[in-house]
């Protein structure tokens, strides 16, 4: 196992330097904590929502898509290292099996498997094209929700005040 | 070229102090040179970035600011390290050594001198016979693989422990990416073990010495292999580094930093240290295989190991260059794009080239496939019937996609109708 323990030596080395690193940072650097501070990134916005414990099942799928590649990988390699010794017969028979994978992942293909994003659509038949759509039905009016809470109180009072007019034009501000 | 059993009887050796010595010589060389490498590419990517920008770049500290890098880290020495009250601490802290430590070690399988014009490629340290390579290993390729997947884990992790929106689908698109492309650099890759037969990255190089066609272009695998899988695997490299134009990972406008939004201070810089050391690892890891890695002629003054040096410098240079050549010139894909791309176009072309170019082997060699009495003539047929199957393969696809397209239209009630020019 010699071979291997240049590479042992350099682990060890790159998780000292890390190690050493923050322990570095722990002397050097300040420590003022606040509360936003330590609160999840989102631009200054109390966060709304917690993060997603979902995801499409696309990912999944591309996961699974990706195993049957690797394990055709898998039995592509010793081919290519050995295919001189091995000649028409292993030609053939990774033929064979590089054949029934593309003929599954045609398949998968054709049922929209790999499909992302936005549906290609002509011109003409492209539903954001027609007459109906027009500013006043496109565009949503901002609301309140992700605010500070401060912010929010002053807005109501405005609200019960004045015109829905004026409230929607003193909002974004 | 080793022979296996020679090998087994290698690695079974007890070891000896001359062999703990060149272990741990050459683990603090290649630490070293790799942190100075990190620290010049960086520098190296901010000056031609801002040439091709029509800007100065880093000009202060240092000649030509060479040690603005350094400049950089130390700072980060110096700021508050934050750890989110949302986020999972141990995975949190955890994170960065997964990515950095896969870093390092990718950059042991590659040979950086020697002279294997000449010579076999091994010069003699500590009273023994060795490349100038961290570790030989017979499996370099494999290792090189596992180790660029093992990195994944570090960004998905941080992504994922930080408790928050941002770095959590930029963490879910770096590990969806990295897997698309990981199979298309696999198969592009294969393509280079069919015409070296081994695994071992010596063995490869030792193929590229010496010449190839008429006496003056280089027998480099680039050429060796058909340009194809060169061009594969430096479009899926880059996005394997989720270098621009496949940064999708960190999309500043959609993601604000992406997988490492929540890091900060000494954190993020080794997150940042581990994706530069990746980009010249991935460099020299295509010079190997492409490009003759230190093999080249030698022209005497200089001792033949360090014209191996020589070599493979000026060819990771330029290879660089191409990379921080598309970060100036190249917009970000979408994300259905990026997918298209590595799914419909990338696996596919690998996979088919791949096994005509084994086909063309086989059919040059005596006796494996008796069509006709010479190997040209043979190699013509099966050329010819590749062909003939290439084309096809690629009607079904085509018509695979129109079939996904039409399933998706009649979905939405649409009627298929071809597509306008604009």
């Amino acid at each position: 196992m010699a071979q291997y323990l240049p590479v042992v030596v350099l682990a060890v080395l790159a998780t000292l330097f890390a190690a050493l690193s923050f322990v570095a940072s722990k002397l050097l650097a300040p420590r003022n904590p606040t509360v936003e501070k330590f609160a999840p990134y989102e631009c200054g916005i109390i966060p709304g929502r917690e993060p997603p414990e979902r995801f499409p099942v696309r990912f999944y799928l591309v996961a699974m898509l990706f195993v049957i590649f690797d394990i055709e990988i898998v039995f592509l390699y010793p081919w290519a290292v050995a295919h001189q010794g091995l000649g028409l017969f292993g030609l053939l028979a990774v033929l064979l099996f590089s054949a029934l994978v593309f003929e599954s992942f045609i398949y998968l293909i054709a049922q929209g498997a790999l499909d992302w994003g936005p549906l290609q659509v002509s011109r003409r038949q492209n539903p954001a094209r027609s007459a109906s759509r027009t500013a006043d039905s496109t565009i949503r009016r901002v609301g309140l929700d992700g605010r500070l809470s401060e912010a929010v109180e002053d807005d109501t009072e405005l609200s019960v005040s004045s015109s829905d007019e004026v409230t929607k034009e003193k909002v974004p501000v | 070229m080793q022979d296996p059993k020679q090998d087994f009887l290698e690695s079974n050796s007890s070891l000896d102090l001359g062999d703990v010595l060149l272990a741990s010589g050459k683990g603090v060389v290649a630490f070293v040179v790799l942190l100075v490498s990190v620290m010049l590419m960086v520098w190296f990517e901010r000056k031609v970035v801002s040439r091709l920008q029509n800007r100065i770049g880093p000009n202060i500290a240092g000649p030509f600011g060479l040690l603005q890098t350094l400049a950089d880290g130390t700072k980060l020495f110096f700021k508050e390290d934050i750890i989110p009250t949302r986020s999972d601490r141990f995975v949190f802290q955890l994170a960065p050594y997964l990515s950095l430590v896969p870093a390092f070690l990718t950059f042991a399988v590659v040979p950086i001198a020697g002279d294997f014009s000449s010579g076999d490629g091994r010069v003699e340290m500590f009273g023994r016979q060795t490349f100038i390579q961290v570790a030989d290993v017979p499996i370099g390729i494999l290792f090189f693989l596992g180790m660029s997947s093992l990195g994944i884990y570090g960004i998905m992790l941080a992504g994922w422990s930080s408790g928050s929106k941002y770095p959590l689908l930029g963490s879910v698109r770096a590990s969806a990416q990295a897997i698309s492309y990981e199979a298309a650099l696999g198969l592009s890759l294969a393509a280079v073990l069919l015409v070296s037969e081994s695994l071992r990255t010596t063995d490869i190089v030792a193929r590229q010495a010496g010449e190839g066609f008429f006496g003056i272009v280089p027998n480099w695998n680039v050429l060796v292999t058909g340009v194809i899988p060169f061009v594969v695997f430096l479009i899926a490299g880059t996005a394997e580094l989720n270098r621009p134009p496949f940064d999708l990972v960190e999309a500043e406008q959609e993601l604000v930093g992406g997988f490492h939004t929540e890091y900060s201070s000494i954190r993020f810089a080794l997150f940042f240290l581990a994706e530069f050391m990746n980009t010249v690892t991935m460099g020299a890891i295509i010079v190997t295989l492409f490009f003759g890695g230190p093999s080249g002629p030698n022209f005497g003054i200089l001792p033949g190991w360090l014209w191996g040096f020589v070599w493979f410098f000026s060819k990771l240079i330029v290879l660089l260059f191409t990379f921080v050549w598309f970060r100036g010139t190249l917009p970000r894909l979408r994300y259905d794009q990026l997918m298209n791309l590595g799914w419909k176009i990338l696996i596919p072309v690998s996979l088919a080239w791949l096994l005509i170019l084994g086909g063309i082997r086989v059919a040059q060699q005596p006796d494996a496939i008796n069509l006709t009495s010479s190997a040209q003539a043979n190699t013509y047929i099966v050329l010819g019937i590749a062909g003939v199957i290439f084309c096809f393969c690629t009607l079904l696809l085509l018509a695979a996609v129109s079939t996904a397209r039409r399933e998706r239209l009649k979905t939405e009630g649409l009627v298929a109708v071809p597509m306008e020019v604009e």
